[in-house]
């Protein structure tokens, strides 16, 4: 076996650019068109609304604004008695929602993890409310019409006792309020169950098998490894329910904005001013979320 | 001494049989919970389902009657009938053929487009997902797999994007879209997609840098020495192995984008133009004008859960279908690490 190897001339570069700046140029033009579609779909609108929430929208047809300065600020705080009380509600909620759902939803991945014949089945149906998303399906299931007819059908299903409606019907209104509320929460944890359980299957079994070595029960076994190995997953999944809220069809706040700037009487600035208002408020929210979290997640290794 | 031996081996197996025995009957009793749970859970996610469908089969008369609830008296499809109408779900088979014959391509485009909001719905989906997986993919292989000045930064950026409630942006893009004459087409959901924004953008970047993130570098290695450029690379060697990433951005943008209620409502003003989830939402008034009737929502529950169930049956199906891959690719992905 002969090997001949062939003398090529080593061809001339005109110019020798560095890899280093080769894969830097083509790494901006992959995230190119996201640059592009923040720049047009994302900043220019943000910043847009903010000069347009100091402004009054004066013609329709071209879009005139005349500005007024921070009178639609003063408006909503001081002179609408609908948005703040909405705004509370708002709030409120997700401070009530959040928790039930990630309790809800670890509690549902870590039953639905179990090694038992017939798992898919029932993974199958956990992910139910992530394919019947859509919000005004779910208003007319869970809707306040129902309400009127004795209940959401979930309520009727669970078959309360009849007993609490001897107690009166007010206090039979709230426990079907109550219970209603708690099934309209469990149909908004698609996400986050895929989520955790995407982060149990994600857990070492080594971590498990040393711990029942040294002999610590499932109890301990939750509080000491599993706990803390998905800590940064329900920080994940608290900021997640609270942006899946903003689009919710219950969310008072979006049909008034969506009515004040797109029905009757088209205020745009002052349902500009409303929304920049929302969004910081649900900003400090998250901000306060991720100040909870950083203090209590546990991130294995190096990240 | 030996039986002294003897007896204390007969205790101690004892002892051992019992101890096997409790600890079966623990995870008898363990499984039994388990199930009984599991069984719970169900029953919260599928009792509305079977509710809306055995509801959209009743009558007025069964509606009215207090001994029926879950079973209908008989099969009555006479509910769906009346909502595809009202829907303008899909037009009849003779429409579509006449179109064909007079028009051809262009005709029966035309039909669909302005009477089957199926068609519009599956449009908007169909594409928006389309292109939140072309672009988002492109855009997380960036994140990934190539270092750039500023890489770090503007990750968080694109990550904040997330964070951003639509309300608050949606009135300057509302008067861009009308400035350019977007309105009532479906540009608004579609071209905002293949830049890598619409509905829930930042997710899917997310789901594709986690992914490429956590593939070797060896392969990009091999494929260079093979003289493969950047795309080559990203065309050939890491979009095939993303097909977990691949499969779960579409199916949640599909779902996303079918299920959206918010910017359709403002974007698309022309009841011509409305998408199946805006349909519903003026049922009642579309369904008076089809019978010339003037039904409401009383006694009429089961043409509403027709609606209803008409609107989410397509991603139903889907999911019936695709369902394996939902749950594995997630878990494929490496989405949480």
């Amino acid at each position: 076996m002969s090997s001949q190897v062939e003398a090529r001339p080593i061809r001339p570069r005109r110019l020798r650019i560095p890899l280093h700046t080769q894969q830097a140029i083509m790494g901006y033009l992959f995230i190119s068109p996201w640059i592009v579609g923040f720049l047009v779909f994302l900043a220019y609108p943000l910043v847009q609304s903010f000069w347009l929430s100091f402004n009054n929208l004066e013609n329709l047809v071209n879009f005139q604004i005349k500005y007024i300065g921070l009178a639609n600020y003063i408006e909503a705080f001081l002179i609408d008695v609908r948005f703040l009380p909405m705004l509370y509600t708002v709030v409120r909620n997700s401070f009530i929602d959040v928790p039930l759902i990630i309790v809800f939803s670890l509690f549902t991945a870590i039953v639905v993890n179990q090694k038992l014949p017939g798992q898919g089945i029932f993974r199958s149906i956990f992910f139910l409310p992530v394919v019947i998303s859509s919000g005004l399906v779910v208003r007319e299931l869970f809707g306040q019409y129902q309400a009127e007819t004795g209940g959401s059908p979930i309520v009727r299903g669970i078959d309360v006792p009849t007993v609490i409606l001897l107690v009166g019907p007010e206090f039979a209104r709230t426990v079907f309020d109550l219970i209603n509320r708690l099934a309209l929460v469990l149909w908004r944890t698609g996400v986050q169950i895929l989520l955790f359980l995407a982060g149990l299957q994600g857990i070492s079994s080594t971590l498990y098998e040393a711990a029942r070595v040294d002999g610590a029960s499932e109890w301990e076994k939750f509080w000491k490894i599993t706990l803390p190995m998905i800590s940064p997953i329900i920080l994940l999944v608290a900021i997640y329910t609270i942006v899946d809220s903003f689009t919710d069809i219950f969310n008072p706040i979006l049909d008034y904005i969506k009515n004040l700037a797109f029905a009757g009487q088209f205020r745009m600035g002052y349902a500009a001013a409303l929304g920049w208002i929302y969004f910081v408020v649900v900003f400090l929210m998250m901000g306060l979320v991720f100040w909870i979290g950083q203090r209590h997640t546990f991130y294995a290794g190096e990240r | 001494m030996a039986q002294i031996a003897e007896e204390l081996r007969v205790k101690a197996r004892r002892e051992g049989l019992k101890l096997a025995w409790k600890g079966r009957l623990q995870s008898w009793v363990g499984k039994a919970f388990i199930y009984l749970v599991l069984f719970d859970i169900s029953f919260v996610f599928l009792s509305p389902v079977i509710y809306m469908v055995t509801t959209s089969l009743k009558t007025v008369a069964d509606v009215l009657d207090p001994t029926i609830y879950w079973v209908p008296s008989g099969f009555n499809l006479d509910n769906f009938t009346l909502s595809w109408k009202a829907l303008k779900y899909f037009p009849t088979w003779s429409a579509i053929q006449q179109a064909w014959t007079s028009g051809g391509i262009v005709a029966l485009y035309t039909l669909l487009k302005t009477e089957s909001a199926f068609f519009r719905s599956t449009i908007i989906a169909v594409l928006a997902a389309i292109g939140q997986v072309i672009s988002c993919s492109l855009v997380g292989y960036g994140f990934a797999r190539t270092k750039f000045p500023g890489r770090e930064a503007l990750f968080l950026l694109a990550m904040f994007t997330f964070l951003v409630p639509p309300q608050t942006i949606i009135i300057p893009l509302f008067i861009v879209y009308k400035q350019l004459h977007w309105i009532d087409t479906y540009r608004p959901f579609i071209v905002p997609a293949f830049f890598a924004n619409g509905l829930r953008g930042a997710i899917f970047i997310f789901i594709f840098r986690q992914f490429f993130r956590g593939l070797p570098w060896e392969l990009e290695d091999a494929a260079r020495i093979d003289g493969a450029g950047w795309l080559t690379m990203y065309w050939r060697v890491m979009l095939p192995l993303a097909k977990p990433a691949i499969v779960v951005s579409f199916l949640f943008s599909l779902v996303w984008h079918w299920n959206d209620y918010f910017e359709p409502a403002i974007y698309l003003m022309n009841q011509e133009n409305f998408t199946l989830p805006l349909r519903l939402s003026i049922f009642w008034t579309a369904l008076n004008e089809v019978t010339g009737g003037q039904a409401s929502r009383f006694f009429n529950e089961p043409l509403i859960m027709a609606a209803s169930f008409l609107v989410i049956v397509p991603p139903l199906i889907l999911y019936v279908f695709t369902q394996r891959l939902f749950v594995e690719s997630v878990e494929r992905t490496g989405l949480v690490e």
